[in-house]
């Protein structure tokens, strides 16, 4: 917890002062929206998948840039609470010091009362927004770039790494090297393509594997979305393992 | 054994009478009397219930089919004639056709993993239709993928109701079962069941029947419907969380292979191999939710002692006063526009987000749900993110849907 006088705490206290007027619930709501609506416009071409903001059930788009050692923030949202609430994050936020940013204490949030009128759902959208940004003043992630030859290379032995970090339980072999992959591809905005089979439709675990791969691929900052199809033609053979799955399971 | 009725009986429909048997309904949210608008997606309980599930817990607990003990033979007597309670409530042939599952979505599960497994093959085909709940759509896409089949949607019309015409014309040789909802919960339509029963059944195959939205609202007799198999939750009927029901003609069952192994539903375990128990226990692995099969039955009880031709009208009143007065409101458009229609209003505004409208409506103490409500493809239909619906039960009154009025003119004030 940070509790000198940063710039981030003295503008809490100011947005805890206007609050403070307000006495009744609805003058707070038409205030937050009244915020939302003189948010500065986000550029069109950030309003992608990229920018997304998972977690969230309404949609926000949120960009992010760092400049002289400072994070500036831009968003929207398609929700005009969710807006008035992004404004006040970027207000305390936008334009700060990366350090300052990282070790805020955002006590401003409880202090207006915000979190207790929230739904579950949105409080857990603030919350993610909220670790967000913070994420980005150790790394800003940057969109797959068209122009860029060899990258596509080196995401896909990241995500190779990652798949085989999923093995089918009864196997000591990563699903990789069981050859389960048949298809796997990235495009521009990081929206991953998988195609992948089981070692038998009657699997136990074939609601599980599927939604491992699933969630070890997102774990990559580049990867925004992961479509995976599960397909049983043509089926899993033996004659799909690699040899290092076959050497692990005694084959030779 | 059982706990005496703490409601007056009731005669005539009053409203005012049956809020005395849910105590939920005199909590305040927000600083506002709760006005509780979605029963939809969980309808609240009357005193009825839960004493006699207290009373159960409190006096006949122990586990059921097992012990030669005084405890369990009453724990099973009680679990057992719930079930005729509940097959008598749904006009089941008999009480061996009624299984107890965890919900709705595990009922079709059952089903489409014993059927599909066991009877689709590659090219064969499943009839859903474009207003299903999501439980009534991904078992059958996980289990068509295993098995190579195919899904076929049965249209939705602008007016929220089923293209009957397209369903005639797309039933093949390959179609091997049609599932849909019966009451729709995004829309509230009420689909003509009847005759899609007719029209499957002529062309030989079976159908099942997502009763979840129908149950709470009207009278179901499986055996007048004629249909295969049928589904519902207790807790949107006014029972307890965590249970289920699946009707399935014995003819089905007896021949399906088993789902779910362990105790129960075996008759004898050897290591070359296991026989089963016979309907209903060959679908009933572990103990099963006692408590909960317990407080179904007290549930179908406390409906059953209403006037059902009066509770139905009562219903229906409230969803018209709601669809005119919200109809009335500029920018409003109702989403299901059909004749028949179950106690479900969803709507949207122009302009303005459905989760935004929830919140200012929540702030006035308004329970509303908002979203997609678990019909994503139907939403795309209508082009739409999402609606605002409120949903109605027998404890909702005139005075509350004026209130929902007021606070919806309020929350467009404060949005837009």
């Amino acid at each position: 917890m940070d509790t000198r006088a940063t710039q981030i705490n003295a503008e809490q206290d100011s947005v805890i002062d206007e609050f403070s007027q307000f006495t009744g619930w609805s003058d707070r709501y038409e205030y937050l929206i009244d915020l939302g609506k003189a948010l500065p416009p986000l550029n069109e071409k950030y309003k992608t998948d990229f920018h997304l903001v998972k977690g969230c059930q309404s949609k926000v788009w949120l960009h992010a840039e760092v400049k002289e050692d400072r994070l500036f923030l831009s968003a929207d949202s398609d929700t005009v609470i969710t807006k008035g609430i992004i404004a006040l994050l970027i207000r305390v936020l936008g334009g700060q010091k990366l350090a300052e940013i990282e070790h805020a204490d955002l006590y401003f949030i409880d202090a207006i009362g915000l979190k207790s009128h929230l739904s579950p759902t949105r409080s857990n959208g603030l919350t993610s927004m909220i670790q967000l940004i913070k994420s980005y003043t150790r790394h800003l992630p940057e969109p797959a770039q068209t122009d860029s030859e060899n990258e596509p290379t080196d995401k896909r032995e990241l995500m190779i790494a990652q798949i085989k970090e999923v093995y089918d339980p009864e196997i000591p072999v990563d699903i990789w090297e069981l050859g389960l992959i048949y298809s796997l591809d990235i495009d521009q905005a990081g929206k991953v393509k998988v195609t992948m089979t089981l070692t038998s439709p009657a699997c136990p675990v074939a609601g599980s594997l599927p939604l491992e791969v699933q969630e070890k691929l997102l774990l990559l900052p580049f990867v925004t979305d992961v479509e995976l199809t599960l397909v049983w033609d043509p089926p899993w053979q033996k004659e799909r393992m690699t040899d290092v799955a076959r050497m692990a399971l005694d084959m030779f | 054994m059982t706990t005496r009725s703490s409601g007056t009986p009731i005669t005539h429909f009053d409203a005012e009478a049956i809020r005395k048997d849910f105590p939920i309904l005199t909590r305040t949210v927000n600083g506002y009397p709760l006005i509780y608008l979605d029963n939809a997606a969980s309808s609240q309980k009357p005193l009825q219930v839960l004493e006699r599930m207290d009373h159960y817990y409190q006096h006949n607990h122990a586990n059921v089919h097992r012990g030669v003990h005084t405890l369990s033979q009453e724990a099973t007597e009680l679990f057992e004639s719930a079930r005729r309670r509940i097959a008598s409530f749904i006009g089941a042939p008999s009480d061996s056709e009624v299984i107890f599952t965890r919900g709705a979505t595990e009922s079709i599960n059952l089903v489409a993993y014993t059927f599909g497994l066991s009877q689709l093959k590659e090219g064969d085909e499943i009839m859903l239709s474009g207003m299903e709940h999501h439980s009534n759509i991904i078992p059958w896409q996980i289990v068509c993928g295993m098995k190579n089949a195919a899904i076929k949607v049965i249209p939705v019309l602008e007016d929220g109701t089923l293209d009957l015409d397209w369903f005639l014309k797309n039933l093949t040789s390959r179609t091997k079962l049609v599932s849909v909802a019966h009451v729709s919960n995004a829309l509230g339509t009420i689909n003509p069941v009847k005759d899609i029963i007719r029209m499957a059944h002529a062309q030989g195959f079976p159908v099942l029947l997502d009763g979840a939205q129908a149950a709470p609202h009207m009278d179901i007799n499986v055996s007048e419907l004629d249909v295969d198999f049928y589904v519902f939750s207790s807790h949107k009927m006014y029972g307890p969380t965590g249970m289920g029901i699946l009707f399935g003609k014995a003819s089905w069952l007896n021949i399906l292979p088993p789902w779910q192994g362990g105790g129960e539903m075996i008759k004898e375990v050897k290591w070359a191999g296991t026989t089963y128990n016979t309907i209903p226990f060959k679908y009933e692995a572990g103990t099963p939710d006692i408590a909960g099969a317990i407080g179904l039955a007290a549930a179908c009880d406390y409906i059953d002692q209403l006037d059902r031709v009066a509770m139905a009208q009562y219903e229906h009143t409230l969803l018209a006063y709601c669809t005119d007065a919200m109809e009335s409101i500029p920018g409003v458009r109702t989403i299901g526009t059909a004749a028949h229609k179950a106690s479900v209003y969803s709507f949207v505004i122009k302009g303005l987000h459905p989760y935004d409208i929830g919140t200012i409506l929540d702030q006035q103490g308004i329970a509303v749900r908002t979203g997609h409500h678990c019909t994503q493809p139907l939403m795309d239909r209508f082009g739409i993110p999402g609606t605002t619906r409120a949903s109605f039960a027998i404890y909702n009154t005139m005075g509350e849907i004026e209130k929902l009025l007021q606070a919806t003119h309020k929350a467009i004030k404060i949005l837009s």
